[in-house]
């Protein structure tokens, strides 16, 4: 089986009108299956062109990057949208929901993106069974939720497309300390389930709860 | 998977129902002045074409009456009869009419006002040929019988069997009405409605008019082409260009052109009409792109979890086609109401109102009404399509 995630000596450079910014500089690592990996530095220093990268939002300037070893660098608008959609489960810090839908409806949405069909009500309860949100919610606006309970839904809505690999940008940044220590055990829970989970982050009691730790200092890996 | 988008337009239309209705109000105001000037336009056309429809396919032939004041062309009243078998051998099979006309004073009955009127003269084996619809009673047997128009006996209270002394004191004689002559409107050739019709015979021997001294001659076509008679009848008569004897109208022709006119000012008053819609198309456009602008996080988001440009499009488009097709069809509806009232004050009837044209005017208005709304949102819902998703959730 191929690692879910293969960055191949990786540069990303931005061209900006002042001079060329090397956001990444010859990356290599990989990311093998139901790992659970954090990844952290210092601001600037190359963490969220590696999370856009890693989630194929962007694509590389120089090098190679596999997901579930489909190479990536040359792939289309439409084939990276489709790679997200099936393959990848974003968490983000603010959660990101979308206002306008219910609960059920923001679970549902990639799974709808992806079959083209109608809400699939079961499976959206399944996964919200799965982060243990109350089922009273569920048909509620996610303003109506408290943030951690949003992130909850949030982290459903990522998992509704059984994705290789969970990305999370500081998925407990919003959240206070107890709430966050119980989102974190949420993603125990998951990776012990199987889930490959990478966490980008500040905070270094997010990174103990990791397998593996990846340090970026000026877009290269630190050793 | 039409439906979760459709639904994201449709509640987002929703929450910002103060800022959708006045785009909605927008459109509903470029499609009552689209559909209004149709429909005012059409009715007029179709009012003009009623009162027209009698004149059918003819020619009209009087007398040369001049080139304008130039050099040349000579300037007669009558036709001759000599004129009249021309036309009769080269319009031949189509029938050939000689009309006289006048005005006279008459009265009807005794110590009645006197009445001042037009009077016209035609064979009366004619007579049937020109004017086939009667309101009541019959044609005349006699020299002493007569026709009238709709409108000269519903004025002066004539019925079938009035008599009408023609001249201020009766010296051209009396007539009895056989006969009313069924509404006709503006006509090319005689105008009856408000009229009298005698025979020929008796018009020449009243004002002592011969036989050379036609008014004009109309040629009722039934077979070949108006046009072709037209052209038939001026190089038979007016084979010298320079001293001209006949003047021809087709009637065809005529109207055709007259109807023309009507189209040309119906389309320019519409096209005015359609200034305000493009008025309201640019509030759309400002509206999608206030739109995307509010929603750039959330396209951002939809684009990384998995959503494709062109569904993100299909969602504004959805947004602005919700707003076309209820401020049209809304407009639309008013429309028709608006016509309404104009056909009723106006027109004193609405009879055209519910005609073929004239719905096709609202169907063209909400139609460009809801054109104009998709057109006014597809550049917002490209920008958006557009939007580099990691741009966009950094969007604050």
């Amino acid at each position: 089986m191929p690692p879910v995630i293969q960055f191949s000596d990786v540069v990303k450079v931005y061209p900006l009108r002042a001079g060329d910014v090397v956001a990444l500089s010859h990356i290599s690592f990989e990311v093998e299956h139901g790992e659970f990996i954090s990844i952290m530095g210092p601001s600037g220093s190359g963490k969220s062109t590696l999370l856009n990268l890693m989630g194929c939002l962007d694509t590389p300037t120089y090098g190679d990057i596999f997901i579930s070893g489909i190479g990536v660098r040359a792939m289309s608008d439409v084939e990276l949208t489709n790679l997200r959609r099936d393959r990848i489960g974003f968490i983000f810090q603010y959660f990101n929901l979308f206002p306008l839908l219910n609960i059920i409806e923001n679970v549902s949405f990639p799974q709808m993106l992806k079959s083209q069909q109608q809400v699939d009500e079961k499976r959206a309860v399944e996964v919200l069974r799965a982060v243990q949100l109350d089922e009273h919610l569920y048909t509620h606006t996610p303003l109506e939720l408290s943030g951690g309970q949003q992130q909850r839904v949030a982290i459903a809505r990522a998992l509704i497309n059984n994705p290789d690999i969970l990305l999370c940008d500081e998925p407990t940044g919003n959240l206070d300390s107890k709430t966050g220590a119980s989102i974190m055990e949420l993603m125990i829970d998951l990776h012990r389930r199987g889930s490959t989970i990478i966490v980008v982050t500040h905070d270094p009691n997010i990174a103990e709860y990791t397998d593996r730790t990846i340090r970026i200092v000026d877009g290269r890996i630190a050793e | 998977m039409t439906g979760i988008f459709w639904e994201i337009s449709k509640r987002n239309i929703r929450i910002h129902m103060l800022r959708s209705s006045l785009a909605m109000l927008g459109i509903i105001i470029g499609v009552v002045a689209i559909a209004s000037m149709g429909i005012l336009g059409n009715t007029i056309v179709q009012e003009v074409s009623s009162s027209l429809s009698s004149v059918g396919d003819s020619v009209i032939v009087t007398p040369y009456a001049g080139g304008g004041g130039g050099f040349g062309g000579s300037n007669n009243m009558y036709l001759t009869n000599q004129n009249f078998q021309q036309i009769k051998r080269s319009v031949a099979p189509n029938v050939a009419i000689p009309v006289m006309s006048s005005s006279a004073h008459m009265k009807v009955g005794v110590g009645s006002d006197d009445i001042v009127a037009a009077i016209y003269g035609l064979p009366p084996d004619d007579t049937k040929k020109l004017l086939p619809d009667l309101e009541a009673g019959d044609y005349s047997n006699g020299n002493s019988g007569c026709l009238v128009g709709t409108t000269f006996a519903k004025d002066h209270n004539i019925k079938v069997g009035s008599r009408i002394s023609i001249g201020q004191n009766g010296e051209y004689g009396t007539l009895r009405v056989t006969g009313i002559i069924k509404e006709r409107g503006m006509s090319f050739d005689i105008s009856t409605d408000n009229a009298l019709v005698v025979t020929k015979d008796w018009f020449e021997n009243a004002f002592d008019r011969s036989n050379d001294e036609l008014n004009e001659v109309v040629v009722k076509v039934t077979k070949g082409d108006t046009a072709d008679i037209k052209i038939t009848i001026e190089k038979q008569l007016n084979r010298n260009t320079k001293d001209k004897t006949v003047s021809v109208i087709d009637s065809k022709a005529t109207l055709a052109s007259i109807f023309e006119t009507f189209g040309m000012v119906t389309t320019f008053v519409t096209a005015i009409g359609g200034i305000s819609m493009i008025v309201a198309g640019v509030s759309i456009f400002n509206i999608m792109m206030m739109s995307v602008n509010e929603r750039i996080k959330e396209i951002g988001i939809m684009r990384s979890i998995g959503t494709q440009k062109k569904e993100v499009m299909s969602m504004f488009i959805y947004e602005a086609a919700i707003i076309g097709v209820v401020g049209s069809v809304v407009g639309g509806l008013l429309s028709i109401v608006a016509g309404y009232a104009i056909s009723s004050l106006m027109f004193r009837t609405t009879e055209y109102l519910f005609t073929v044209a004239t719905m096709l005017s609202v169907a063209e208005g909400v139609g460009f009404g809801i054109v104009i709304c998709i057109l006014c949102g597809l550049y917002p819902a490209w920008q958006a399509a557009n939007l580099n998703p990691i741009d966009a959730l950094r969007h604050e």
